[in-house]
């Protein structure tokens, strides 16, 4: 179950996410629901394996605006990496960030 | 303005938040909802939708850069080219620094990055960003004359002199552009005409000075201020400049004049150069053309003279060096002229200038409402000229004196003349008030209010430059006046001219039809003496028997 518990033990800056939300953990805890239901890391996957490295570095791009003001930094980092190398078109192998972004996405699923 | 203080009232503001990300909008509209409404739009093209629809009422557009169909620079550069959507600020939400430059350049006021800093942080960079662009509106309106878009004078000339710090003073030139009788125009084609005259020129004037630099503004209701960098060529310019301006105004035709001070390379300041213009566009004659006239050095020596003229007339008046020479008047029915009166007119003899023609001063001191003085010395030397010819000749002859458009609306005038008659010892008939015809159809019912209290008094009146105003016929018969004096230019031409021997004629029946005589100015022949004789003229003035003389040579007329 998400709580403001549980996702301060997975690793997120729940005190920033809060503020960010005026202080509000309904809004916040809301906001997350509605990030995991997101299909975004989905799309990034399969862009990444057709080597559509712009359409790529959009959803990667929002991605990181929305982990980043929910603070969920575990999922933050990897997507912030892979965005970076996005920016500039770098063709590389993104599996072990995507891995460790699905990793990251999972436990947070199975809170 | 008026939505500015619609927008402001109860400090009601509405936001719209642009982003395709849900939880984006959300976050920033709960930071924001407590202290603005806030509307949500998912693209560009919604947002564009709603811009257009809600341009008014919107305070601030918060708009991220990554969208789908239309992003946030497409957007930004939507609103930039327009000028009314461009008044809305815009906030741009973005994570790139590269995007914060483009942005702003773009026309952004301000930039929110993500992840977004704590709320306060963003809701003061959201009131400042509205509170800025209010202010600017204010600004802009209060700063601009509303039917032009021209500058008001008072920011033309704090940016100007802005504008000459920046540029370390660069050449400038002044020129002032005035509409001719413009109050004509209001009266004979309606205001809204008349404001469609302004506000045509003020559009032509801004693209001039888009094009060529400089700031203009409306100085007052149908003068424009024009300050631009020095051209070489303004005699030509100018001109060229004139005869464009003068085709937009063709049927029904207004004219202008232009006044120009070219930069001589002194360092005049601003306010200078204009009062210079100004002078070179008020010396411009108002013709029927549209003219214009640049300020040289001989206006200002011209200018110069005014002001010694001026400055010394009090000096003078004590001084006494202001002479008061007579022109004898001549009764001609009889087999011989008889003197009958004169006419007191003012000499000055400057210590420095020597002597100066009244055409020099009389106009300059009206201008300045200084002619009450000179008036009131003539009055009073007259008066005292006629009691000294009386004590020695035992002889009265009136002398007539001219009273200015001004004198005649004092409501002191006759307690003042008054004053006068008792000092001087004379009778009231014996000093005449010679009042110009044009005074008369100015203000009709007062004038005639004011003469007929003189009369009361025991005044006699003369009603001077007879023809040269605009009397009606059906006015001429409540004239309370004692005597007509005929401009000398229907003098001029009697003897050569049928025409205007007919019309001289003409008047003089007029006179006799009011019963009072009719004095001929400008007499210079024996043939024009006694052509007038011969159609009935009664009284003659003029260089045919003299010419104006001080007191003491016209004794001579007196002992003849």
């Amino acid at each position: 179950m998400i709580t403001v518990e549980t996702l301060s033990n997975y690793g997120a800056n729940t005190k920033e996410g809060i503020e960010r939300c005026m202080n509000n953990e309904e809004f916040y805890i809301m906001l997350v629901n509605k990030a995991l239901s997101d299909n975004k890391l989905t799309k990034l996957k399969q862009q990444l394996i057709e080597k559509d490295l712009d359409a790529a570095f959009e959803t990667a791009h929002a991605l990181k605006g929305m982990y980043s003001n929910l603070s969920l930094d575990p999922l933050t980092k990897p997507i912030s990496e892979m965005t970076e190398l996005l920016r500039s078109r770098c063709d590389v192998d993104y599996g072990e960030y995507m891995a460790e972004a699905e990793k990251q996405f999972a436990a947070l699923t199975a809170l | 303005m008026q939505e500015l203080l619609d927008r402001k009232k109860g400090l009601h503001r509405k936001i719209l938040i642009v982003d395709d990300e849900f939880i984006e909008r959300e976050m920033l509209g709960n930071m924001l909802d407590s202290f603005y409404e806030v509307v949500y739009a998912e693209d560009g093209e919604e947002a564009l939708e709603i811009i257009k629809k809600e341009k008014s009422k919107l305070s601030l557009i918060i708009l991220d850069l990554h969208m789908p169909k239309l992003d946030g620079y497409g957007l930004l550069e939507i609103l930039h080219s327009n000028a009314e959507l461009r008044r809305i600020p815009v906030i741009v939400l973005t994570s790139e620094k590269e995007a914060e430059v483009k942005s702003l350049k773009l026309g952004a006021s301000d930039f929110i990055t993500k992840p977004y800093e704590v709320p306060e942080v963003i809701q003061a960079r959201v009131m400042h960003s509205i509170e800025l662009a209010e202010r600017s509106v204010i600004i802009h309106e209060t700063e601009r004359d509303e039917l032009t878009g021209l500058f008001h004078r008072e920011f033309f000339f704090e940016y100007g002199r802005m504008l000459d710090e920046q540029n370390e003073n660069a050449p400038m030139d002044a020129v002032v552009i005035d509409v001719n009788r413009f109050h004509i125009i209001n009266e004979l084609y309606g205001r809204e005409f008349g404001d469609s005259v302004l506000k045509t020129l003020g559009e032509s004037i801004h693209r001039f000075v888009n094009k060529n630099g400089g700031l203009a503004c409306r100085s007052e209701s149908n003068c424009f201020y024009v300050y631009i960098p020095h051209q070489d060529n303004l005699c030509e310019f100018l001109p060229t400049q004139m005869e464009k301006l003068g085709k937009l105004f063709e049927e029904p035709k207004v004219t202008i004049r232009v006044g120009a001070y070219s930069d001589d390379g002194s360092d005049a300041d601003m306010e200078h150069r204009f009062d210079c213009a100004r002078l070179a566009c008020a010396r411009i004659s108002k013709s029927y053309e549209s003219s214009w006239g640049f300020y040289s050095a001989k206006l200002h020596d011209m200018e110069l003279h005014s002001e010694h003229l001026i400055h010394d007339m009090d000096k003078a008046l004590s001084e006494k060096q202001f002479k008061v020479f007579y022109q004898p008047k001549y009764n001609i029915e009889g087999d011989k002229p008889r003197l009958c009166s004169a006419e007191a007119l003012i000499r000055w003899f400057h210590p420095e200038y020597g002597m100066i023609s009244p055409g020099e001063f009389i106009s300059l001191f009206e201008e300045k409402g200084l002619i009450h003085k000179l008036d009131r010395y003539v009055w009073n030397e007259a008066a005292h000229q006629v009691k000294e010819w009386k004590e020695k000749y035992n002889v009265t002859v009136p002398v007539s004196v001219n009273v200015s458009r001004v004198d005649v609306f004092n409501p002191l005038l006759g307690d003042m003349l008054d004053g006068i008659i008792k000092d001087s010892g004379i009778n009231h008939e014996d000093l005449l008030l010679e009042i110009t015809e044009s005074a008369y159809t100015d203000n009709s019912q007062q004038i005639i209010d004011t003469v007929t209290a003189l009369r009361d008094r025991g005044f006699k009146i003369e009603m001077d430059d007879f023809g040269s105003g605009y009397s009606s016929l059906n006015m001429l018969t409540s004239l309370p006046i004692d005597a007509l004096k005929l401009d000398m230019k229907f003098i001029r031409n009697i003897c050569v001219n049928e025409k205007d021997s007919a019309l001289v004629e003409i008047m003089i029946r007029i006179s006799d039809l009011l019963e009072v005589p009719i004095i001929a100015e400008g007499v210079e022949t024996k043939e024009q003496a006694e052509l007038l004789k011969g159609i009935g003229c009664e009284i003659i003035q003029g260089y045919y028997f003299s010419k104006p003389v001080p007191g003491e040579e016209f004794e001579k007329f007196i002992e003849a």
